[in-house]
């Protein structure tokens, strides 16, 4: 009984001496926590459109000041195979902006992801990246992309692999405006300190994960898309990660568009969800998180929590049957 | 029960401070693989087995050669008929391996250069594959004795040969090397903005480096075939072991063809040994990830 018991009585110790610490280091940390509490029990709001008119007006957006996608289209295959993947989709996210596109599958999130990264073309539209257009800003480095699977080079420590975005296209680190960052302090950041020299395949699949995360961060791009990239591991895994990129973004606010299947995922990471329809991609909501930040885990304990949660899980309701049934 | 598990000791031990313990906590993350295991190699459960095998071998071939005295000579013979004339077959010995190992190395070399370009230019890909797959099912040895009349007795016929016995084995291995990297590593240079030649250094070369070893423990060996059939085409002129076999057999010299066909044996052997230890050295990455 008690032996069963262990694994738990570690975890959670192993918790809540993180909570003392952090209450130490960071007094308001409780004060938030413990506002969370006293929240009020209301029922899940009516999906709110106020957003989407906030997020979508990209033609009026400061494009110097954000990534604003505008107009996109595409389509796959040709012929009667022919399939709209993405209609007219409008998007613009602030500077320091966190943003998910949450959707069904084959609603085109990944794909508009991957127009962003200058991986895929539009058929139409255009996308700017704070005023850029995306081979400019691909040549400069200001792109950063997790993809869905670590991508590691196995034949590279981990922080040989973090210094990889350090080695490559040598040209555009002369620009003023980049600030590059020590690989050792990022990777000790995300709490791999203890495992710079290791091989990635002596690491469990969440550690991996993270080091493709801090690849991404350690050049000081300007924005930072991440293409599902918890997707392969398992729940528990997921959610430690989860908050290990909440806290690492929290101290250095990048912009960041971010795709996911998982909407408790997506509504603990970011300030605006964007919730797409398939057949044609489509985006149907803009979900604003109301959640302060800086936010812990036990922020999924939480009442507003909740409701936002179940906010996008209607709209996606929606998005996968139709309006007609909602 | 206030029992120390093992993942509490590597805990506190190998990972303090409370923000990573909280990710190392039991069951989130795997088990870390902290270091290798002593050379395997010097375990007798490795090599008594062969060496058994190996044994019963030579003792099957001895009691064999003492009843068939004009069939194969006895493995004392054929020792001393080596330890008697050293020079005569460290010098071919020698021969036979530049032959193998020049037109090989040469061979790889070429064979990867085409797989590079074939990997950037699908075009010629599709041009020059079926010009190999001819050059590939074409046998050597029919090709070997027109060489000879082409390019004499020297060392050229046989650079050609193991050229070409090596080159195709090495292109479908390089090619399917260089496409090995998997479409997000690819994707994460692309964003990188990497230009053809960093992926190229950085990504392809060492993703194809498993294949490419894989290739030369294939194609070394093959390289000693090549050089001893090229050998045997142009016999009485040219040194090599194959030439020496050539001689040798035309005279009923059994002694002399078995000592030959011994040291190519070694030949062949030392070549793999040499792949292997550059692998092993260079390929740990690999074998690491594998293991798991």
């Amino acid at each position: 009984m008690t032996a069963v018991l262990l694994p738990f009585h570690h975890a959670l110790g192993a918790v809540s001496l993180e909570v003392a610490s952090r209450s130490l280091l960071r007094p308001t940390q409780r004060e938030t926590t413990s506002a969370f509490a006293t929240l009020p029990d209301t029922a899940p709001a009516l999906p709110s459109t106020a957003g989407a008119t906030i997020l979508t007006s990209a033609r009026s957006s400061n494009r110097s000041d954000s990534l604003v996608l505008e107009g996109i289209w595409k389509t796959f295959g040709t012929g009667r195979g022919r399939a709209a993947a993405l209609e007219d989709v409008d998007i613009a996210v602030p500077r320091g902006q966190f943003v998910t596109l949450i959707g069904p599958s084959g609603c085109g999130k990944s794909t508009l992801l991957r127009i962003v990264a200058g991986l895929a073309e539009a058929d139409r539209g255009t996308v700017s990246v704070f005023g850029e257009t995306v081979s400019k800003a691909m040549a400069a480095k200001h792109i950063g992309f997790v993809p869905q699977s670590p991508a590691l080079l196995p034949w590279r420590s981990v922080l040989d692999n973090v210094r990889l975005p350090l080695q490559v296209n040598r040209k555009a680190d002369g620009a003023a405006t980049r600030n590059p960052r020590d690989p050792k302090e990022v990777l000790e950041s995300f709490g791999l300190g203890k495992v710079l020299d290791r091989r990635p395949a002596q690491l469990s699949g969440g550690m991996q994960q993270r080091v493709a995360i801090a690849r991404a961060f350690v050049f000081d791009p300007t924005i930072l898309l991440m293409d599902e990239p918890f997707s392969a591991l398992d729940e528990l895994t997921r959610e430690v990660q989860r908050h290990e990129l909440v806290k690492v973004w929290q101290s250095n606010q990048k912009t960041v568009l971010f795709v996911t299947h998982s909407v408790a995922e997506a509504v603990a990471l970011s300030d605006v969800i964007v919730v797409m329809s398939s057949q044609p991609g489509r985006i149907r909501a803009v979900v604003p998180v109301g959640l302060p930040r800086p936010r812990t885990q036990f922020v999924e304990t939480t009442d507003e929590f909740h409701d936002v949660e179940s906010q996008v899980r209607v709209e996606l309701w929606g998005a996968w049957h139709g309006d007609d049934e909602t | 029960m206030a029992t120390t598990r093992p993942e509490d000791d590597r805990a506190n031990g190998e990972l303090t401070g409370t923000e990573v313990r909280v990710l190392e906590a039991p069951g989130v993350d795997g088990p870390i693989e902290r270091e290798r295991r002593a050379p395997r190699s010097l375990h007798a459960r490795v090599w008594l087995a062969p060496v058994i095998a190996f044994g019963l071998l030579v003792l099957g071939w001895q009691l064999y050669a003492l009843h068939n005295p004009y069939v194969i000579p006895t493995v004392p013979e054929v020792l001393s008929q080596i330890g008697d004339k050293p020079g005569l077959y460290a010098h071919n010995f020698l021969v036979t391996l530049q032959e193998a190992v020049v037109g090989a190395g040469c061979g790889m070399l070429a064979a990867f250069i085409l797989a590079v370009v074939m990997c950037h230019v699908h075009v010629l890909e599709r041009a020059l594959m079926p010009l190999a797959v001819i050059l590939n099912v074409t046998p050597i040895i029919a090709i070997a004795p027109g060489l000879v009349v082409a390019f004499g007795f020297g060392f050229t016929p046989k650079y050609i040969v193991t050229g070409v016995i090596v080159f195709f084995p090495f292109l479908i291995n390089s090619l399917i090397g260089l496409r090995a990297p998997e479409p997000q590593a690819l994707d994460v240079f692309a964003t990188l903005h990497a230009s053809r030649w960093e992926v190229l250094w950085r990504l392809r070369l060492p993703a194809s480096l498993p294949f490419l070893f894989a290739a030369a423990r294939i194609c070394l060996p093959l390289s000693v075939i090549g050089a001893v059939v090229a050998e045997l085409s142009a016999a009485g002129q040219a040194a090599g072991l194959g030439a020496l076999i050539e001689t040798a057999a035309n005279q009923a010299d059994l002694k002399t063809v078995y000592a030959s066909v011994l040291s190519l044996a070694v030949l062949g052997i030392a070549l793999t040994v040499v792949v292997v230890l550059l692998q092993r050295r260079m390929l740990s990455w690999h074998s690491a990830a594998r293991s798991r």
